[in-house]
């Protein structure tokens, strides 16, 4: 009760005043400028130090991926001949060699090859591989799986091809490709990608279904805007995250895959480096040559985890409540 | 008032929408029949379950009816139409709905959602023709063309709303169904939305059906009500008639719900609970029965003769 006298005591004037028109409109007033979505998706990005950082990071091992062997020219078979220069540490090596030199700074491989150089014109071609495999199954994936995940019809028929294509063992799928048309860079990229945007497509089929049938879309359908409109403002805005997460898992996938399938010898032909088949030559004798093993690994992780995290950290910046000053 | 003067703008006519097919179906609207006059407001009351929203999802053809018609303006709107036909009619019928936070796009500015349907249907002269008019609808649903730039997550509740509202009324629509527009904001906020969905229908001669579970605001807005239980219609009458003489038992559990603003009144108020299992139908079918002034009631040969004296004395 004495909270009740208290407030009775209190002249209501006291309490409340009620604002002139003038004075509400200027409370109202907001000076945030206008903005366009991509700029403040990369200004939330390159907020953070870290992000700028992984960001360098990543463009410079790409570029030495692809600038470097311009200038390192790596031949597997140049000291083949010659049994002394196998397996040699970086120290034997460089001693070997005659002094210091960067191809021989991280030592010899199997077959007297120079691991440096191998590092990167094997990084070369597992990223363009990664590259092009990401590049063909999203492209059909997501466009497929906005069609699959829209359409009642095409989804009846989808999920039976689905059904069946995904429970074909893709190391069965693989084996009867390399078997047909041989082994090498592309048929790798086909075995890849034949199937491989299917999983894909499921995935956005799911997502896009969730969406279609949230009350926003629904009222973009009483407000009458075409199916075109409804997937390029209603929902591929919302799936950009999960676009670029996808992204990020995806192309560090083809790279293990391509260290799996040329570990079984069904990756590219013997004659083509790579970071799997770098790997692979290497694993057996890893604790004797570690040398050998611990350089591609090392580069083919620092990638992936880059790759990852960066995807992370740019799908978080795609969603606007992160945009605030 | 004379309703036989007044024009019909929507008609409902034994409408049946069901969920599932074949064996699984579950009717979720069972032979549901009203008429909106041009002008006025009609508000459909009854508990969450009881088939509201899913009637005014079949108006604007997001639920497909499984029997029945709906006409608006004499046309026949459910069903197949050509492709002009449904954009007209897509134009005319607009729908505010329930959570403004769900309904807006997350990722586009307030200037697009309330394009959007100018967009669509090109209701604009040029680009400064379409940006003026965005500018006089924000202005006139109370916000600012600062707020057009923005993105809906910086917005409350009760602004989110007033959005939703002029996207609606940018299209000139001749009908807006409000599907318990007011439900999620507070208290406070409501009567503003309210009071500019009532100004926005005297100044535009607007059509609405009002979607709701409150009997309090229903009373305050509507011209007519439609009482609503389990899909099958219970009640329906003008306004005032409908709480001076509730006759149906679920319409009286719904009034006796309303809460009293005096503590000691409610305290003592005695809350009615309606019982299905009260009405013997095994005998008689029951229909819906105009009493005679518009009044409508659901029930038996029997329910509607004692119906007739309650309301009229002897």
């Amino acid at each position: 009760m004495t909270n009740n006298e208290a407030f009775e005591n209190v002249n209501e004037e006291e309490l409340f005043r009620f604002l002139r028109e003038d004075e509400k409109v200027s409370s109202e007033k907001i000076v945030a400028p206008r903005y366009s979505y991509w700029k403040s998706v990369f200004r939330v990005f390159f907020k953070k130090k870290s992000n700028i950082f992984m960001l360098v990071v990543l463009v410079l091992l790409l570029l030495s991926a692809f600038i470097c062997p311009l200038f390192m020219p790596y031949d597997m078979m140049e000291n083949i001949t010659n049994p002394a220069t196998y397996n040699l540490s970086p120290a034997a090596a460089m001693k070997y060699f005659g002094g210091f030199s960067f191809k021989w700074m991280l030592g010899s491989g199997g077959m007297g090859n120079s691991i440096f150089y191998g590092i990167f014109s094997s990084a070369r071609t597992s990223l363009m591989l990664a590259f092009i495999c990401a590049a063909i199954n999203m492209f059909l994936g997501i466009v497929l799986g906005a069609v699959w995940g829209y359409s009642k019809k095409v989804d009846a028929v989808m999920l039976v091809i689905y059904n069946i294509v995904a429970n074909v063992p893709l190391i069965l799928l693989v084996t009867v490709i390399v078997y047909i048309i041989g082994t090498g860079f592309w048929s790798l990229i086909f075995s890849l990608c034949v199937t491989g945007w299917l999983g894909i497509a499921f995935f956005f089929r799911t997502q896009v279904m969730i969406i279609r049938d949230r009350e926003y879309s629904l009222a973009s359908r009483c407000l009458g805007t075409p199916l075109p409109r409804i997937i390029t403002k209603n929902i591929l805005p919302f799936l950009t995250s999960v676009i670029v997460t996808i992204l990020a898992t995806e192309l560090p996938s083809y790279i293990s895959m391509e260290v799996y399938l040329s570990f079984l010898g069904l990756g590219l032909s013997a004659e083509l480096p790579s970071l799997g088949r770098m790997i692979s030559l290497a694993q057996s004798a890893f604790l004797i040559y570690p040398w050998e093993f611990w350089p591609p690994v090392f580069f083919a992780s620092v990638l992936t985890i880059l790759l990852y995290l960066l995807g992370q950290k740019l799908a978080d910046a795609s969603d606007p409540r992160t945009h605030m000053m | 008032m004379d309703q036989n003067e007044k024009k019909v703008l929507l008609s409902v006519q034994n409408l049946d929408v069901a969920f599932k097919k074949g064996k699984k179906a579950f009717k979720v609207i069972d032979n549901v029949s009203f008429d909106i006059y041009k002008g006025e407001t009609l508000s459909l009351v009854g508990e969450s379950g009881s088939g509201k929203t899913t009637i005014g999802r079949a108006i604007v053809r997001i639920n497909p009816c499984t029997a029945g018609a709906i006409y608006f303006d004499g046309k026949k709107i459910s069903g197949k139409l050509s492709r002009k036909e449904d954009r007209d009619v897509v134009r005319k019928i607009q729908m505010i709905f329930q959570d403004p936070s769900a309904s807006l796009n997350e990722r586009a500015t307030i200037e697009y959602i309330i394009s959007e349907g100018l967009y669509n249907f090109h209701l604009f002269k040029d680009e400064k023709d379409r940006v003026a008019k965005v500018e006089e609808i924000t202005k006139e649903v109370g916000l600012l063309p600062e707020h057009l730039t923005r993105y809906p997550h910086e917005f409350s509740g009760g602004q989110r709303q007033r959005v939703g509202l002029a996207r609606s009324i940018v299209m000139e629509p001749e009908f807006i169904i409000a599907d318990e527009p007011i439900s999620a904001l507070d208290v406070s906020i409501r009567a503003q939305v309210l009071n500019l969905l009532k100004k926005f229908q005297k100044e535009r001669g607007l059509t609405y059906l009002f979607i709701a579970h409150d009997l309090s605001i229903v009373r305050f807005i509507s011209d007519r009500i439609v009482v609503i239980y389990k899909g099958r219609i219970m009640e329906i009458a003008e306004a005032e008639e409908l709480f001076a003489y509730p006759l149906h038992p679920y319409t009286k559990s719904l009034i006796s719900a309303i809460p009293v603003p005096d503590p000691r009144i409610e305290k003592e108020k005695k809350l009615l609970v309606y019982d299905p299992s009260m009405h013997d139908y095994s005998t008689d079918e029951p229909s819906l029965v105009d009493l005679g002034n518009g009044h409508m009631v659901f029930g038996n040969a029997k329910e509607i003769e004692e119906y007739k004296k309650i309301r009229f004395g002897n």
